[in-house]
């Protein structure tokens, strides 16, 4: 059920002061294209609170060692950003199979992280570029590490009435490979993703950072295997190690998506492929 | 019921009128405004049949609330025209070259390939098969629609109709 009211504050500055007359039960609403859904399947809130017009969290900044990415800006937009496509190349890579075109006119960055679902495209991106998430609360600011956001499924650290301002990345220079196992080529949600973000320095990695959706509770970082990786040359033997490395951290769930065992297996094919990829750029 | 009043441009045209803050861009303009070129087939943001424009970006009504138009500009099936205010280039060439079988999709479809072109008119096939990754038909096995898009993009050109 969609709730029958809705507040469209017109700044930050509004919004908190009008929060407190609102009934408990509010929900922020952003692109809506989860929420909707889950408005179609259920209760979702006695009030929603619509985000989407404020341009405070439709902010694009960057600086000599990072990117500032507001919450509230669509997926559409930063796959078309320059900034995006130099500094952030995982979340270029991913942002073709995130959805459908129209669907990424509408969907949120933030909205991608605050729904808590482990198979989010655009958070698994982001996790393997080293990205922080700040969250803003009442003039508040806090940041955490964008996997230590996850708490479960549909699981976050948000606090009540928190939102999620955007994310900073830190600009380092590596190359990434994101590989995607879902029902179709594109437009279907993963069954197992793997993104890797890697720094290749005089032929060994400098650092690499691996994460994975749809095979852990939260968007999984396999540390194992990157720690692995460090100081190594991605040769055949290197990469088949650190993929098995990966399949070991995953614990996929059977759902209506994909079988445990399946997963498992797939996120060391995964692994693998996306480290020839980066090996071979 | 909370009410609030939507003040957007549907179609050229300026529209003002109280809404309930529930209702979604589709009803809005299935029911109010009896725009029924916009279909509903899913519901979810699965099938594409529900596209409009929104500031001349394709995106799904049914999971857009009427509310967030505010302020925004709004073209529907009914509003992609050709210059003389005929059937635009695409409709025709889908016409003429068979690309509508039951056409409950093809609306969907036409915004779809419309905010392409108009972003970018070279696209290639592999762009057009991506723009289309969000519609679904059930009767065509996309071929038709693709290379009737794919006409229509070179009719564009050629002519320089818009």
């Amino acid at each position: 059920m969609r709730p029958e009211l809705l507040v469209r504050p017109s700044s930050l500055a509004h919004l908190w002061k009008t929060l407190p007359s609102l009934p408990r039960d509010r929900r922020y609403l952003a692109g809506g294209t989860d929420l909707m859904i889950a408005a179609s399947h259920g209760h979702a809130g006695d009030c929603w609170v619509d985000i989407s017009g404020l341009k405070e969290l439709r902010s694009f900044r960057e600086t000599p060692s990072s990117l500032f990415i507001g919450s509230g800006l669509t997926i559409s937009a930063l796959a078309e950003m320059p900034a995006v496509k130099k500094w952030l190349p995982a979340l270029a890579l991913a942002a073709p199979h995130y959805a459908s075109p129209s669907l990424r006119n509408m969907a949120t960055i933030g909205g991608n992280a605050a729904n808590g679902s482990p198979c989010a495209d655009g958070v698994c991106a982001l996790c393997s570029e080293k990205a922080s998430i700040v969250l803003l609360l009442k003039g508040v600011k806090r940041k955490l590490p964008l996997p230590a956001f996850f708490l479960g499924p549909k699981r976050t650290a948000l606090r009540k009435d928190e939102l999620i301002l955007g994310f900073e990345v830190p600009k380092w220079r590596h190359v990434s490979a994101y590989e995607k196992l879902g029902p179709r080529s594109y437009f279907g949600i993963s069954k197992v993703s793997v993104c890797v973000s890697a720094e290749i320095s005089g032929g060994v990695v400098k650092e690499t950072v691996i994460s994975c959706a749809s095979v852990a509770p939260v968007p999984l970082m396999a540390r194992k295997a990157a720690e692995f990786l460090y100081g190594r040359r991605l040769d055949e033997g290197t990469i088949s190690e650190a993929a098995a490395l990966a399949e070991s951290e995953a614990s996929p769930i059977t759902d209506t998506r994909s079988e445990a065992g399946y997963r498992k297996a797939m996120v060391r094919v995964l692994a693998a492929r996306a480290l020839a990829k980066i090996a071979a750029a | 019921m909370d009410r609030s009043l939507l003040d957007c441009v549907v179609n050229g045209g300026r529209v003002s009128r109280g809404i309930a803050a529930s209702r979604t861009m589709l009803e809005f303009l299935r029911e109010d405004l009896g725009l029924k070129g916009t279909k509903e087939g899913c519901g979810e943001g699965e099938c594409g049949a529900c596209l409009i424009l929104l500031d001349g970006r394709a995106v799904n009504s049914c999971l857009m609330l009427a509310a967030q138009a505010h302020g925004r500009e709004i073209v529907t099936i009914e509003g992609i025209k050709g210059r003389d205010g005929g059937l635009h280039p695409i409709q025709k060439t889908f016409m003429e070259e068979g690309a509508v079988q039951c056409g409950f999709c093809i609306p969907g479809i036409i915004v779809a390939a419309e905010a392409l072109l108009r972003r970018k008119p070279a696209a290639t096939l592999e762009d057009i098969k991506l723009e289309l990754t969000g519609n679904l038909c059930r009767c065509t096995g996309y071929e038709k629609i693709l290379g009737a898009v794919e006409l229509s993009r070179d009719e564009l050109k050629k002519k320089g109709k818009r």
